[in-house]
């Protein structure tokens, strides 16, 4: 399984790393003497590639802005492969202990205070996952982006600029995804959202690269709304490991979710 | 004086009709001031039912709360709230209030409802919420001995989600700093019946419900009460210029639908009463042109001597006024204690009205001056203006064929 948002393969699938050092790693060329298309293909599918993995675990920090309040989340997040991911807020205090579990296309929190599990309900799915930008829908929906959407490839010296128009049986959202990425090293740099109107509703920006576990892959995200301002949020990584070895089904059941920390 | 004495002379000059005349413009005052107070009454009664209940007199805001609330809207500095109101002595009390949708559970059963924080102390100097405690004991702002906070919730969620006095209610909401709110508070009263207004509301004392909502210190809402509810338009002008920061709304504004509806309807009821006092006049004018057409001769010979057709005109006015004046002293002195003991005592319903939990067994009129001087008004120019067409008629007449009249 694959996913469209880059953001929720991050939160959620870590893992993906082995393959995250692009410059060490040869097979991560694009091969000049390709078709346009087929080149856009293979670009985005090494941008997937970054992030499918076995397993993973991660700090993250999460900071919150919007014109009436700053929020600062710290919490650990774990994955196995694609479908599996799981989420502890760690601080502030008063939200510590609410998990978040994704299996496939479901999603529970569990929320400690009242030792409940919320199933979140298909209704809520563009809802805002604990006050971010980003929707629980980010978190759980699975697209394979190159039989989804339709590819055009533009080339600069330093970046390839990949048009994504979703197919007419592709059910999305977007009207259109630009996909920005760096050749070297061959790393995303932004994705940028479009309606059906072709106004530009968000902004997904990759920011420093970073070195985790000898594997380089962009440490901070920031996604910024463009149709609300002085909204944005971002997501630091603040340590990742791979493949850890307490990571199996058991860390993404319902007893792990309502378990005390 | 000689026109006054002339006046007071020819009203008593048809003595039956004159009482007759009179007796149809008493019916009429005395008609209409009971219809007004029926009417501002039961407005008033109304207006009383929902300020009392809850909206107050005047509500205090951040921006645009009243027409687009956000949670985050809130008041930040209550201090200078607070001193505004406490200067302010036609204030009567104010009470601080938070809101927010939420979700309310009950071990597997799930509600929406709307959570209401106020200060349990100032809550009851501005609305009825301690008289709508229908079961259990009003709650304080203490904790219990575990650390939970009490709520109030309204008779429809504690039957839809099968609470009662010492549950568990679960609430999860929107906080204003972006996370989930969730926590737990105990049922300490039920509020209201499953017809109050806010029967799916949860009442939180107001320093839990900042905690929950994540709010701090800020609050949404200041409703008051005043001394005198007419007043509170130019209360709350006299507040706005004090807190020119925030926006202070008289429940005029804040229930505006109502108040329009309520002007609606009182334009309306004008109307009616004015077609039964332009009913009543009908038979003024008959009265006075027959008194006019009488005197035809009388009126020759006034000409004859010297007397200006103005003079006829006001002193055909003068009779006119005298008459209703009589008139409305009669009416005055018949419609004072009936009002008067409709303000106070009013009509005992066969059915008492259930608003909201409290029980409203009379419906009483108001005791006002506007009862009894808009329909004075009313009248008194209404007489005025029937009387100049008879007096022109007067005034008009030659003295020739005056004089060979019979």
């Amino acid at each position: 399984m694959h996913r469209i948002i880059l953001v929720a393969c991050l939160l959620l699938a870590t893992a993906a790393l082995p393959s995250a050092l692009p410059a060490a790693d040869p097979g991560s060329t694009i091969n000049s003497t390709m078709t346009s298309t087929a080149r856009a293909r293979e670009i985005i599918n090494q941008m997937e590639e970054l992030y499918r993995g076995d397993s993973s675990n991660a700090m993250i920090t999460m900071k919150v802005t919007t014109p009436q309040y700053e929020r600062t989340l710290r919490m650990s997040g774990q994955s196995l492969g694609r479908e599996l991911a799981f989420f502890r807020i760690l601080s502030p205090k008063k939200d510590r202990g609410i998990t978040t579990l994704k299996r496939e296309q479901e999603m529970w929190n569990y929320f400690p205070k009242i030792n409940k599990v919320i199933k979140v309900p298909p209704s809520m799915m563009m809802g805002s996952w604990m006050g971010s930008d980003f929707t629980n829908d980010d978190l759980v929906k699975e697209t394979t982006l190159i039989d989804a959407y339709d590819l055009a490839l533009k080339e600069t010296e330093d970046q390839y600029h990949i048009t994504l128009i979703p197919r007419e049986e592709t059910v999305t959202v977007w009207g259109m995804i630009e996909y920005i990425v760096s050749k070297e090293p061959l790393l995303p740099v932004m994705q940028i959202f479009y309606d059906d109107k072709g106004e530009m509703i968000r902004r997904l920006s990759f920011q420093e690269p970073t070195v985790f576990s000898g594997l380089l892959m962009p440490s901070i995200l920031v996604m910024t709304p463009l149709n609300k301002p002085g909204h944005s949020t971002t997501i630091i990584y603040e340590d990742i490991t791979l493949n850890p070895p307490d990571i199996n089904e058991q860390t993404f059941s319902m007893r792990n979710l309502k378990s005390r920390f | 004086m000689l026109i006054f004495k002339l006046a007071f002379r020819n009203i008593l000059r048809q003595k039956r009709r004159s009482l007759l005349t009179g007796l149809s413009m008493t019916g009429g005052y005395v008609l209409f001031v009971i219809s007004i107070s029926m009417l501002e009454g039961s407005w008033g009664n109304a207006v009383d039912i929902f300020t009392l209940d809850h909206t107050g007199h005047i509500q205090i805001h951040k921006g645009n709360y009243v027409k687009r609330p956000k949670i985050y809207e809130t008041i930040v500095d209550r201090e200078e709230v607070e001193e505004a109101l406490a200067g302010e002595a036609r204030i009567t009390g104010y009470a601080p209030r938070v809101y927010s949708p939420t979700l309310a559970y009950s071990g597997d059963k799930t509600s929406p409802a709307f959570l209401i924080g106020v200060d349990p102390v100032l809550e009851t100097s501005v609305s009825r919420l301690l008289l709508k405690v229908s079961d259990g004991t009003y709650f304080d702002a203490a904790p219990n001995e575990d650390g939970y906070s009490q709520a109030m919730i309204g008779a429809g969620l504690a039957s839809k989600l099968k609470l009662g006095l010492g549950d568990e209610i679960v609430l999860i909401a929107q906080g204003a700093d972006g996370s989930i709110a969730n926590d737990i508070f105990i049922i300490s009263a039920i509020i209201g019946n499953k017809t109050s207004f806010d029967r799916f509301a949860v009442y939180l004392p107001l320093s839990a419900a900042q905690v929950f909502l994540s709010l701090g210190a800020t609050v949404h809402e200041y409703a008051m009460l005043v001394s005198n509810r007419n007043h509170n338009e130019a209360i709350a002008s006299d507040l706005q210029v004090l807190l020119p920061n925030l926006t202070v709304s008289p429940w005029q504004k804040v229930e505006e639908s109502f108040y329009r509806t309520m002007q609606s309807d009182r334009q309306g009821n004008h109307f009616s009463m004015g077609i039964i006092v332009f009913l009543v006049f009908i038979g003024v004018l008959n009265t006075v042109l027959m008194s006019v057409l009488e005197r035809t001769r009388e009126f020759g010979v006034l000409r004859s001597i010297g007397c200006h057709p103005l003079g006829l005109v006001k002193l055909i006015f003068l009779e006119t006024q005298m008459l209703t004046w009589l008139s409305l002293a009669v009416g005055g002195l018949i419609a004072l204690p009936l009002v008067f003991w409709f303000a106070q005592y009013g009509i005992l319903l066969p059915q008492p009205i259930d608003v909201g939990g409290v029980n409203f067994q009379h419906m009483k009129g108001e005791f006002s001056s506007l009862v009894f001087f808009m329909p004075m008004t009313f009248i008194v120019g209404a007489a005025a203006l029937i009387s100049l067409p008879p007096g022109i008629r007067a005034a008009r007449i030659l003295p020739r064929d005056a004089l060979s009249s019979h």
